[in-house]
């Protein structure tokens, strides 16, 4: 009896392993994975730590300076901050075709830092909503 | 060795290539224009905190990434 139980604890405790195996290498060959991947190697240091943390990161407009939040997303996930750090319009733009949100993330954070006022001219506004702050 | 990094429903394509292979360059510089060409725009990274778009193909960059034109979303 008491080996009876015994067998099936180890084979679900097998069981548990593998299917974190499988897991693990499922998550690091999706495109989400890739995608994500590539985007925090491209972060700089404190947006890597930031989105770690926050699940966004800030940066900085080439041409006005002003700062934006990118927030986890594909679509409607830009926001223009105020002084004090409110959302203060969001900005809807995104790279043509079916990418994942790491490779629709950095493609908005890299116009944003390279050729702001040309993506703000293709971005389609809207209001702001929910709060994504400090 | 350099690579042309291209966005993709798969998350992205990976191009590599040796600088010294005549053939292979050429092809990597085909692949450039010919994504600029569609509308991509390439960028390289400049520093830890520095991504500049460019261009023209630059051979020597360790890593290109092409991104689709962007569109309002």
């Amino acid at each position: 009896m008491l080996g009876a139980r015994r067998v099936p604890i180890a084979w679900r405790s097998r069981f548990r392993a593998l299917r974190r195996l499988y897991s693990r290498y499922y998550d690091e060959n999706t495109p989400e994975a890739r995608g994500l991947r590539l985007l925090r190697a491209w972060l700089s240091p404190s947006q890597f730590e930031q989105f770690d943390a926050k699940g966004y990161f800030d940066v900085i407009g080439s041409a006005t300076g002003s700062k934006y939040r990118i927030q986890y997303g594909t679509s409607m996930n830009v926001y223009e901050l105020d002084d004090t750090g409110r959302l203060k319009v969001g900005w809807c733009f995104v790279p043509q075709g079916c990418l994942v949100a790491g490779d629709v993330m950095l493609a908005q954070k890299i116009a944003l830092e390279t050729f702001e006022s040309r993506a703000l001219s293709i971005a389609k506004r809207f209001v702001p909503f929910g709060r994504l702050r400090d | 060795m350099p690579t042309q990094i291209v966005m993709d429903h798969n998350g992205d394509t990976r191009y590599r290539f040796d600088i010294n292979d005549a053939e292979a360059l050429a092809k990597a510089e085909e692949r450039f224009k010919q994504l600029t060409g569609e509308g991509f725009t390439a960028t390289v990274r400049t520093g830890p905190a520095e991504v500049t778009k460019i261009k023209t193909f630059n051979p020597k960059a360790e890593e290109t990434v092409f991104f689709p034109r962007l569109i309002g979303g």
